[in-house]
């Protein structure tokens, strides 16, 4: 982007004015780099940005972390999770806690080392914490192909992963438009988004610079001044209308849509995927014969409002006091692209 | 041929023991200071003296661009220096783990006679101390240093003033982010080399070119990040930086934007931040920018009246944010 684009760009969300614009940045990434590069601070006051369910460990219910923990802690599995889930409160406690408890939890940064790990390990029964959407769901995908190919028999996930799809849907009414995940974008490339566009939803696909996220908010602002239905794709660089047929075949072929549970906005129709039947001996529910669990989140947390723009972090009663980064209460605080987590790191007043 | 490794004999004080002495630690560090009496004993100036102390046990012991030896010279070369004390004396005390190779130890010893040279010190006290295994992790060092401190020089870190600006001498994060790298931990391959190095020479070239210095800080763990919040808070001032002038290798950057690490968070073993008046600092930086472990330096930013105890960045879109305070500790055993 050149200076002058930058510059123009700027002007355009700095000084717009006319009927409060509501936009909401979907993904926890956007969340982490619109409060790191203070693109809040550069808004007219007639912009809201909200920020909105994208961040997976935000978005996971407690009731996910109870059932991991009964894992851990009575069916005796290994865990093996992304970082981030480990600090997520659950009804009664965390992973972190199970884990003082003698609970085994290894951290992997891939499904694949998850399923490595059971393979060196046969007397271990090891469950994967499958949470994300359709960026990390191939991953998972391919994690149990690959664990049925060579007959590992001690590894299974358990699901929560999630398509944004029907999300948007279910959102319409709280926002204007959308700034729609660049790497999601990626793998489901752009068909779907034009039923969204004939729906009356609206929004742009953002790339991950500060650069593209304020050029795809001048781009959001004109737009709706317009007034005319839109999508538009900021983020040419790694977006085409096809997306990922590979990843896109590996979904299929493992997984069926499900409903699925979110924190704070519950059950949204068909917005899960759940193992196809074929893969059902690597469901860790039906492997350990979960109970089905409710889960519990802590009263006075609000992560769930915050999730759908219906208030700010700000606006909690415990954040910053019970709620910190060190002591999490609710799992927006957890993880460094929770909407809290953010505003706590780089919300003071300057 | 077996490997030789040091065993619990090396460490009980008989002819073993002084087989160690002697073949590594006398051979590498000999000077006239160096005895093997009981202490040292050493002629002092009059004047003030800077005295200080630090332990490693940095893991893995061999890391690219440097070692546990090296860093223990110059983490304890570059705190002396800080003061504006020119390094005269070290001590270092090792404890060793029963199996380690004798050979890592001597590749150890003789990175330190060199750094210890380089840096114009001497060695004149040291202990041998050998652990049972898995009792310490390879082989941890303690350097305890005296230095002289030069006539005129004050550094101090509630010294900070508005209209300061803040100078680093280098890029940022290297260390941090080659010890990351070289446990392998997350499967990423880069080559990336620590940025540890001995600062005397830097520090005398500043001071050279002005004693108006009001703060000199070596960036160890924590970072240059961790360090500006310090001198916030100790000088009760708020510090401004420009993102677009910090200097962040390559590398580095990537290996950051792939994990969602901040360069200035990680540590730094050869990299000073140093805050003085305004009107210098072009001066301090052209003259830094001659040096070897000090070509990249930069004006970074300036101290301010507004928003006490605060690190505020412009960024590259003309925008203004708070660095985050440190958190927890982003990776143990960093030095």
């Amino acid at each position: 982007m050149s200076s002058e684009t930058l510059d123009l760009a700027r002007d355009i969300i700095s000084n717009y004015s006319g009927r409060t614009l509501k936009i909401m940045e979907v993904c926890g990434t956007h969340t982490h780099q619109i409060f790191k590069y203070g693109i809040r601070k550069l808004l007219s006051s007639d912009i809201s940005l909200i920020s909105g369910p994208g961040c997976p460990v935000c978005v996971t219910p407690t009731g996910f972390i109870d059932e991991a923990v009964m894992l851990a802690l009575e069916k005796n599995a290994t865990i093996a999770t992304f970082g981030d889930l480990v600090r997520v409160p659950g009804s009664e406690q965390s992973l972190a806690l199970a884990r003082s408890k003698g609970a085994k939890i290894n951290i992997v940064y891939s499904p694949l080392d998850a399923v490595e790990y059971a393979k060196n390990n046969p007397d271990e029964e090891v469950v994967f914490l499958a949470v994300g959407f359709e960026t990390t769901t191939p991953s998972a995908a391919l994690a149990v192909k690959n664990a049925k190919e060579k007959g590992i028999s001690n590894f299974s996930i358990l699901g929560a992963n999630k398509t944004m799809m029907n999300a948007y849907r279910m959102l319409k009414d709280s926002a204007d438009a959308f700034l729609y995940p660049g790497h999601v974008c990626a793998i489901t490339g752009l068909k779907e988004y034009d039923e969204l566009k004939d729906e009356g939803i609206y929004g742009v696909v953002t790339g991950f610079t500060p650069k593209e996220i304020l050029g795809a908010l001048a781009m959001t602002v004109k737009k709706l001044e317009k007034g005319e239905a839109f999508e538009e794709n900021c983020y040419k660089r790694v977006v085409t209308y096809e997306g990922s047929p590979s990843a896109l075949k590996l979904i299929e072929e493992t997984f069926d849509s499900c409903d699925s549970e979110w924190r704070g906005l519950g059950i949204i129709k068909d917005s899960g995927l759940c193992l196809k039947k074929k893969y059902s001996d690597f469901d860790a529910r039906k492997k350990f014969n979960l109970p089905e669990i409710t889960g519990h989140p802590n009263p006075h947390c609000r992560c769930g409002e915050v999730l759908q723009g219906k208030c700010t972090p700000k606006d909690c009663k415990v954040f910053g006091k019970g709620c910190t980064p060190e002591h999490p209460i609710g799992a927006c605080m957890v993880s460094g692209e929770g909407a809290c987590s953010a505003f706590y790191k780089y919300g003071g007043d300057f | 041929m077996e490997e030789k490794v040091i065993t619990l004999a090396h460490g009980a004080g008989g002819r073993q023991t002084s087989d160690v002495i002697n073949n590594i630690f006398k051979k590498n560090f000999a000077n006239e200071n160096l005895t093997a009496d009981d202490a040292a004993v050493l002629p002092m100036d009059a004047g003030k003296i800077a005295f200080t102390t630090d332990g490693f046990i940095v893991s893995p012991a061999l890391f690219p661009g440097g070692n546990i030896g090296k860093l223990s010279i110059c983490g304890t070369v570059n705190d002396l220096s800080c003061m504006g004390a020119k390094p005269l004396y070290l001590s270092c005390a090792f404890v060793i783990e029963e199996g380690f190779p004798i050979e890592t130890l001597e590749l150890i010893a003789e990175s330190m006679a060199k750094t210890a040279k380089e840096a114009g010190v001497r060695i004149v006290a040291g202990d041998t101390k050998v652990a049972g295994k898995g009792q310490v992790d390879g082989v941890f060092i303690t350097t305890t240093g005296i230095g002289k401190i030069q006539e005129g020089v004050n550094t101090a870190g509630d010294l900070a003033k508005p209209g300061d600006a803040v100078i680093v001498t280098g890029d940022v994060g290297r260390h941090g982010c080659t010890i990351l790298v070289a446990r392998d931990s997350y499967g990423i391959d880069a080559d990336v080399t620590s940025d540890c190095a001995p600062l005397w020479d830097a520090v005398k070239t500043m001071i050279d070119t002005t004693k108006d210095i009001h703060v000199i800080r070596d960036a160890t763990r924590g970072g240059v990040g961790t360090v500006l919040y310090e001198i916030a808070e100790q000088s009760s001032v708020g510090i401004r930086l420009e993102k677009e002038n910090i200097p962040v290798d390559d590398k580095v950057k990537g290996v950051c934007g792939m994990l969602g690490l901040e360069p200035l968070y990680l540590a730094c073993e050869g990299r000073l931040v140093v805050f003085a008046p305004k009107e210098h600092a072009p001066a301090i930086v052209e003259a830094l920018r001659k040096g070897k472990y000090t070509q990249n330096a930069a004006i970074i930013g300036e101290v301010t009246k507004e928003n006490v105890g605060k690190v505020i960045m412009k960024t590259e879109i003309g925008s203004e944010t708070i660095l985050p305070a440190p958190g927890g500790e982003l990776l143990p055993r960093i030095c």
